[in-house]
């Protein structure tokens, strides 16, 4: 199964992709296939970026947890 | 009717599944007398004005939590719950959590607490955990039903695709101390794998927010192996539960904005990133292709002054040649003239001018001894100007 996508490590490699393009002698293949890998997982962040609907969910009041405690047991 | 009879015990205990499961708080001053034991503490608790008076006991673990001295005259709240003790039949209020009336009290408490805490590594900054630059999971405590924290904290949040699970508590009175406590213990127990737990309640006064200066709520927060943010009240109020969390925002909106301010730049950034990549990628082969041309002309360049150069060291050496070339002309021509005269020396026409002569045999050969020569043959005397033709008549060798 494909690991499930980490917007954070994709977000920091960009980061790191970004500040390595501002170096110096920059090698050309090192460069482009920087470029791809950059490219491809700003795709990927943009697809997480997009889907945004939050989501609420009630977990425990203090009224119902006491019901559930007592249905746990 | 068949009547119910009692042993004593049994009776106390009938009263007590009554009395105990009832948690109440009661507000009074501690009466003069406080007994202590190494394990717990009696103390009254007293009603001046309509002169009344409550036996508390208290196990002296659920004093300390609280962080207070039990001082006679100190006006105090108590959460607790009423029992009979079986061996003497007496009644008592078994406390579980006190704290002070009145801000005063409440303040001298408070930095008693913050002192002892502080002293124990609660707040130290290296302990802290770090918040995710990027949560997704969070999980929420605070009251549901409270007018400002959760609608401000929803309001703010702004849609990142954020999963909030709400753990409703109470955030206000004793009651809120083991609420909020269980609330921590509960997602670290349950939901391991959230981002972070948000602790908020909306501003109040210095008493309402009793619960968020409790010993037990600090310990809790300091145990919990998520994250968490506090957030409680107005900017003035720094509450223990914002000192001992991983990180205090002001207010329940400054939460919700440091949640999402994170995706918002994220946001920005990407894009940001994305036309900088391709700028940089077309820049970068147009550098590099201006080179090329570049190298490609001073290639040229290069070339040809390389061939004009080898040019004109070829040129020179043909002067050279040329030059030397007349030497050897000369040379070749003295070697040739010299040959020439040795050759003329002994040219055959010199020395028969000379009067040498030079005799032919029939076969037109220079005769140089006899051995060929016969009797009767015929041959031929050489002059400078003419020939003989003789016969041998003899043959004589000498």
């Amino acid at each position: 199964m494909a690991e499930k996508f980490n917007f954070t490590k994709a977000y920091q490699k960009i980061e790191e992709i970004n500040e390595w393009f501002q170096g110096e002698d920059i090698d050309l293949n090192e460069a482009l296939s920087k470029y791809k890998e950059g490219m491809d997982l700003i795709g990927k962040c943009k697809k997480e970026l997009e889907a945004a609907k939050n989501h609420f969910e009630e977990i425990k009041n203090q009224y119902k947890s006491e019901e559930l405690s007592e249905e746990e047991k | 009717m068949e009547e119910k009879e009692f042993t004593v015990s049994e009776f106390i205990d009938f009263l007590n599944s009554i009395l105990t499961p009832r948690r109440v708080v009661v507000v009074g001053e501690i009466g003069e007398r406080v007994n202590e034991y190494p394990n717990y503490l009696y103390f009254k608790l007293l009603d001046l004005k309509e002169k009344a008076m409550l036996d508390c006991f208290i196990w002296r673990r659920d004093l300390e939590k609280s962080g207070i001295d039990l001082k006679p005259g100190t006006k105090i709240k108590i959460l607790g719950f009423p029992k009979i003790y079986k061996p003497n039949g007496g009644f008592n209020f078994q406390v579980e959590q006190i704290s002070f009336i009145g801000e005063g009290v409440l303040k001298k408490a408070f930095e008693a607490l913050k002192k002892k805490l502080e002293a124990g590594g609660f707040f130290a900054l290296e302990r802290k955990k770090s918040i995710p630059l990027f949560c997704k999971r969070i999980g929420l405590i605070t009251s549901k039903i409270g007018k400002g924290a959760l609608p401000d904290f929803e309001k703010n949040l702004g849609d990142h695709g954020f999963q909030v699970y709400l753990y409703d508590v109470r955030v206000e009175g004793l009651f809120a101390i083991d609420a909020i406590s269980e609330a921590i213990q509960w997602f670290n127990k349950n939901m391991i794998n959230l981002d972070v737990i948000v602790l908020i309640r909306g501003g109040g006064d210095w008493e309402s927010l009793q619960s968020f200066n409790s010993e037990k709520v600090a310990k809790a927060i300091f145990a919990s192996n998520i994250p968490i943010i506090c957030g409680v009240g107005h900017e003035k109020d720094i509450t223990i539960a914002d000192y001992v969390s991983d990180l205090r925002v002001s207010t329940p909106t400054q939460a919700a904005k440091f949640l999402s301010k994170n995706w918002e730049n994220a946001a920005i950034n990407i894009h940001k990133y994305e036309k900088g990549f391709s700028v940089f990628i077309t820049n970068l082969f147009k550098n590099v292709w201006d080179r090329l041309n570049f190298f490609a002309k001073d290639f040229n360049t290069k070339i040809k002054n390389l061939l004009l150069e080898k040019k004109s060291e070829t040129e020179e050496l043909s002067e050279d040649f040329n030059k030397s070339k007349d030497f050897w002309q000369k040379r070749v021509r003295d070697i040739l003239k010299q040959q020439e005269e040795k050759l003329n020396l002994s040219n055959p026409v010199l020395k028969l001018k000379q009067g040498y002569t030079m005799t032919l045999d029939k076969n037109g050969q220079i005769i140089k001894d006899l051995d060929g020569v016969k009797f009767g043959d015929l041959i031929q005397t050489k002059y400078y100007k003419g020939h003989i033709l003789s016969q041998v008549k003899e043959n004589k060798k000498e």
